[in-house]
């Protein structure tokens, strides 16, 4: 029957198929084993480098930060201290800013490094479209023996910050590369801090450091770095559970608070907390339309369950914010009153301000007589928030459309001003730019991909002004308190909640140093870190 | 014919499913023990006063499940009612008329059959307004090629058949030869199309919301799952959270299959000429 | 024409740009040119070959698209293969032996795998065969870049992605051998006295497969989405993705790239599928002379 022979084709393909696959797991499974005699850690991301460009590629240059060192770092307090560069000063005008090279770093190919190699570093990036303010300000660069001194056409009293950023590249490699945001290679790098990056390979999602035989400080203990980016959090979250990471890692963000408990009761790892000054807020159109009314922006700080939403977005690993929108964790942080959930006050003021619902349809009138409806204009990952905001505001009378965009709308619609309100967030570095303390999100003068722009306000502008032109603490003390008190009373943004970033570590290592900027990922803790036996 | 026991509970199952759904989907109210938008604190394990635990947000698992069941029914649906349409309509004219009007509806069929679906949808939901709205339109514009090839070959088929001549002798107008006549013939044709594109449409909608590329204020069964993969419910081995929401899609598309072979079963004995 | 400024995304969610630099950007870019003016350069470059340069992943697109596409190939084209194969061969038996209960078991499964969202079924066989049982690593094409690490790599999402378009074939398979076991020819090669299976083999397949071809066709210019979800569980790095990101940042350049390989691959697809009709329907030739 034809059948039958049909069948037992089936039968005999089933079996060799059987076999073949078994045959792969376990042979795949003793191709990859780990190599347990070199000293390696493996650090999981959610950060995918998608093009092996190391100037290009956005989420690549974040992993330069322990292989070619820039200039100046963060400590765990958010204090500026020297990294390449053993110390640095300004001239008084902040025009001259002057680095002095640690010669305990050097080129991971044997080359030496020298003060030419930052002074090409800077003035390369000042070619990049996202360091072009370098090539629009900066006149003359000159070198001594060990050190670089950088002229520019305007005072930079915050220059050290700004420099926080740049890996230092080696000019004997990259100077006669015409276009270096297009050149591509997967390695290796030539590095100059304990580690270089000896490869990264997208096929694979892993990028791999290895140790700067020419590094002249502190050995580090491990041998080998390995980055792996996975394309979703559940595969990283199941490769941490699993052991095959030490470690998950993602820039400006925390592990995912829900996924937290599940590595608790693994209990392999430790669960390291850090203070972000990073956080999601509210952010209003301040130009037109009701976000430009004080009275409507107090209401709505009212309005909002800050416990329900803290609990539900952070798991209880945050805290309810202070009218004053800096959190605590930043320098010359000032307790400012903090934010109430109370819908009655709320109403009240809506009511004093003109809102009222004449037809009692639940939806309160401007004083033009039209409804009070507000566009409420989200990216995807604030969806909770955004659901609950606007809930919040429909029950106090205020009618919200909650329109969720994809990123590249939402830039658009931002950058016209298109919304009454706006949920986003704040990342440690868009807290530090421009004029500190998160000026950098609302000054209207400069725009960029996170930030609103919207505060024109001439009070708030000279304020900015006046701390990008000093450095001198005293002075820098009082502008703090002063911000703060400033968005205590206008509230340009509301905060939404404070947080706590967390770090799973592996239990067996210890030695992690958390710095604002980077989290764990910073040269000391890549300098400090060692099984604890 | 005279059913016998295993069809007549065959039917009886498809019957209840359907009704369920029906239920489901028009009163949700009566079943569902919360509202929809009611918040208990999150992440709950089943017990007695959530069946199916909480969600992130703290809403009743169970209750969504039943409040979704009326916008994934309806996305189903309507998707392949608007897709099934369309076809019929190119079907029926390429084939009747024949022609230059059956080359212009074939060229047009294989153009719509060449787009790439899926990036299309994902276009379409990325650059405009995401929501049940787009879905439905996207979905049944892009699908209804399949259906309008075999509505088109069947007429082609039937139109020299015996019954059709004799009513063209009649002087039936076209018009109604084409509903009376020909129409009920293609039933059985067009159904299982019509049950494919609905089962597509309600994947498609999970899977739009997995991208990130759907309104998340939505509640349905496909932004329920992808929900619990976005919120850690996976990791956290809440099978309750996004097991019963894909069973739901499984019975839901078994349901309205079931409707469709109910219908065969009834004119089975017509086309077996 | 299409929304969004495409500059923004180039520079970096924590840095500051002042207006006249996004000004210099866009000049450089040549995106202030009129649109028809843009069109044009594009047709001329391709002509010489050049799809263009994406800003975002700072290559030229045929690169990029190069790189990706042989593994698009082997995730896809294996998996319709195999899927292909066993579904057709599947679909026959159940549609021709319906009463039986291997057939219905068959059509069950089929049913349900084809009713369950992709990225579902891929997530539940990562966790079971990754996470729990440890037999397939959690991401990349490969580890290390040679045959048994990507074969070792490779297997687990072919084998999800074929289990899909096993089941759809095995569905659409049955339905046609279903419709072709009602029509005479089949009962009166029966009534002759063939053999069930010689009829199914020499005959009924031959009709059944028709539409089959036809979705081959179709599957083929889709080569590109459907590794979609399975490149995102298992953090593959193929075209899927790469549209997918191209979709997200606006990437005109690699989307135009896309758009173009899939519709070569599409047209050239149907017109495999128009010879293996003829091929197969005899009918088609005939009516073709």
């Amino acid at each position: 029957m034809e059948i039958q022979k049909v069948k037992q084709k089936y039968i005999s393909w089933s079996i060799g198929l059987s076999l073949l696959l078994i045959l792969l797991v376990l042979g795949g499974g003793n191709v990859s084993a780990s190599d347990n005699e070199s000293k390696t850690l493996k650090i999981a991301t959610a950060n995918e480098i998608k093009s092996p460009s190391f100037l290009g590629d956005y989420n690549f240059e974040l992993f330069q930060t322990i292989s070619n060192s820039a200039l100046l770092q963060m400590d765990e307090n958010g204090n500026i201290i020297a990294n390449l560069a053993k110390s640095w000063f300004a001239s008084p005008d902040h025009t001259e800013w002057t680095f002095v090279i640690d010669d305990k770093y050097q080129w991971s190919d044997g080359t030496p490094l020298t003060p030419e190699d930052v002074a090409f570093t800077i003035n390369y990036r000042g070619q990049l479209a996202s360091s072009g303010w370098i090539g629009d300000t900066l006149v003359d660069t000159t070198t001594t023996d060990d050190s670089v001194t950088f002229i520019f056409n305007k005072p930079y009293s915050r220059l050290d910050f700004e420099f926080l950023s740049y890996s230092t590249i080696p000019k004997h490699i990259w100077e006669s590369v015409s276009d270096p945001e297009a050149k591509t290679s997967n390695g290796p790098y030539v590095g100059c801090g304990q580690y270089y990056i000896k490869s990264v390979d997208v096929n694979s999602a892993t990028l791999i450091l290895e140790k700067n035989p020419y590094w002249k400080g502190e050995e580090p203990y491990y041998d080998t770095i390995e980055i792996h980016w996975f394309s979703n959090d559940n595969a990283s979250s199941f490769a941490l559970e699993k052991g095959e990471v030490d470690t998950y890692w993602r820039y400006a963000s925390t592990y995912p608070y829900a996924a937290v408990s599940v590595l608790e009761q693994n209990n392999r790892f430790d669960i390291f907390q850090a203070p972000s000054i990073g956080f999601s807020f509210l952010g209003f159109n301040l130009l037109k339309g009701v976000g430009a009314d004080l009275e409507f922006r107090k209401a709505v700080s009212s309005a909002i369950n800050y416990e329900e939403l803290m609990q539900i977005t952070t798991l209880g690993y945050g805290s309810i914010p202070t009218k004053g929108f800096v959190p605590p964790s930043m320098p010359y942080y000032q307790e400012m009153p903090s934010l109430i959930y109370d819908p009655q006050a709320a109403e009240d003021i809506l009511t004093a301000a003109g809102y009222i619902d004449s037809d009692k349809n639940g939806i309160r009138e401007t004083p033009d007589g039209e409804e009070l409806l507000v566009n409420l204009v989200i990216r995807q990952e604030y969806s909770r928030e955004g659901k609950l905001v606007a809930e919040y505001l429909r029950d106090v009378g205020i009618q919200v459309n909650l329109k969720v965009v994809e990123v590249n709308t939402w830039y658009d619609l931002k950058d016209n001003y298109q919304y009454d309100l706006t949920i986003t967030r704040t990342t440690p570095w868009g807290m530090l730019m421009h004029a500190n303390w998160g000026t950098g999100y609302f000054d209207s003068r400069r725009t960029g991909q996170g930030v609103l722009h919207t505060d024109d306000n001439p009070a708030y502008l000279e304020l900015c002004d006046a701390i990008l032109a000093t450095t001198d603490t005293n002075l820098l003390e009082m502008y703090a308190q002063e911000i703060q008190e400033y968005y205590a009373e206008y509230l340009p943004g509301v905060a939404l909640y404070w947080k706590q970033d967390i770090t799973p570590t592996n239990k067996d290592i210890t030695g992690w140093y958390s710095t604002p900027f980077k989290g764990i990922l910073n040269e000391i803790s890549f300098m400090r870190i060692h099984p604890k036996t | 014919m005279i059913p016998s026991i295993k069809i007549a509970r065959k039917y009886a199952l498809s019957a209840l499913l359907i009704g369920i759904f029906v239920i489901m989907a028009t009163i949700p109210g009566y079943i569902a023990p919360y509202g929809p938008s009611e918040r208990f604190g999150g992440y709950q394990t089943p017990s007695t006063a959530h069946i199916m635990g909480t969600d992130d947000m703290g809403r009743d698992i169970f209750s969504l499940l039943v409040h979704a069941a009326r916008l994934s029914l309806l996305i189903g649906v309507v998707s392949g009612v608007l897709a099934i349409g369309i076809g019929v309509i190119v079907g029926l004219l390429s084939g009747w008329l024949g022609g230059i009007w059956d080359d212009i509806f074939m060229g047009l069929t294989d153009t719509v059959l060449i787009l790439p679906k899926i990036p299309l949808i994902i276009v379409m939901a990325a650059y405009l307004e995401p929501g049940p709205k787009l879905l439905i339109v996207t979905l049944g514009l892009l699908s209804w090629e399949s259906g309008a090839r075999v509505v088109r070959a069947k007429v082609l088929q039937v139109r020299t058949m015996g019954f059709v001549l004799s009513a063209r002798c009649f002087g039936f107008s076209s018009a109604y030869i084409l509903s009376r006549e020909i129409l009920p013939v293609l039933f059985p044709v067009i159904v299982p199309k019509f049950v494919l594109v609905t089962a597509s449409a309600m994947i498609a909608e999970a899977s739009l919301s997995f991208l990130g590329l759907s309104d998340p204020t939505m509640i349905s069964w496909g932004v329920m799952i992808s929900d619990a993969f976005t919120h850690s419910g996976f990791i956290r081995h809440m099978w309750y959270w996004w097991l019963p929401p894909t069973l739901c899609i499984i019975l839901g598309v078994c349901a309205i299959t079931s409707i469709a072979f109910l219908y065969e079963g009834r004119t089975r004995e017509l086309i077996q000429l | 024409m299409m929304p969004g400024n495409p500059i923004v995304h180039l520079i970096g969610e924590d840095i500051m740009v002042t207006p006249e630099l996004v000004e210099e950007l866009t000049a450089t870019l040549g995106l202030d040119k009129p649109l028809h003016e843009q069109f044009l350069i594009f047709i001329q470059n391709l002509a010489a070959g050049d799809l263009g340069y994406s800003y975002h992943l700072h290559a030229p697109v045929a690169e990029l698209i190069l790189e990706r596409l042989p593994w698009t190939l082997l995730l896809v084209g294996t998996a319709l293969l195999i899927g292909y194969s066993i579904g057709v061969l599947a679909g026959a038996y159940a549609g021709w032996q319906t009463k039986q209960k291997g057939a219905k078991a068959l059509t069950f499964i089929g049913f349900i795998i084809s009713c369950t969202p992709p990225y579902l079924l891929g997530l539940v066989l990562f966790s079971v065969f990754v996470y729990h049982l440890g037999w397939f690593p959690f991401k990349g094409l490969y580890t290390t870049p040679d045959l048994a690490s990507i074969m070792w790599h490779m297997t687990l999402p072919i084998a999800t992605l074929s289990l899909f378009i096993f089941a759809r074939n095995l569905l659409i398979m049955r339905g046609s051998v279903l419709t072709e076991k009602h029509q005479l020819y089949p009962q009166f090669a029966r009534s002759l006295g063939a053999s069930k299976g010689f009829v199914l083999h020499r005959h009924v397949m031959k009709n059944a497969i028709l539409p089959i071809i036809t979705q081959f066709a179709i599957d083929f210019g889709f080569i590109l989405s459907g590794a979609l979800f399975i490149e995102i569980i298992f953090s593959l790095n193929a075209m899927g993705s790469l549209m997918y990101t191209a979709i997200l940042n606006h990437d005109y350049p690699i989307l135009s790239g896309l758009f173009l390989v899939i519709a070569v691959m599409a047209i050239g697809a149907n017109i495999l599928a128009d010879v293996l009709y003829g091929i197969i329907d005899p009918r088609i030739w005939r009516e073709m002379q």
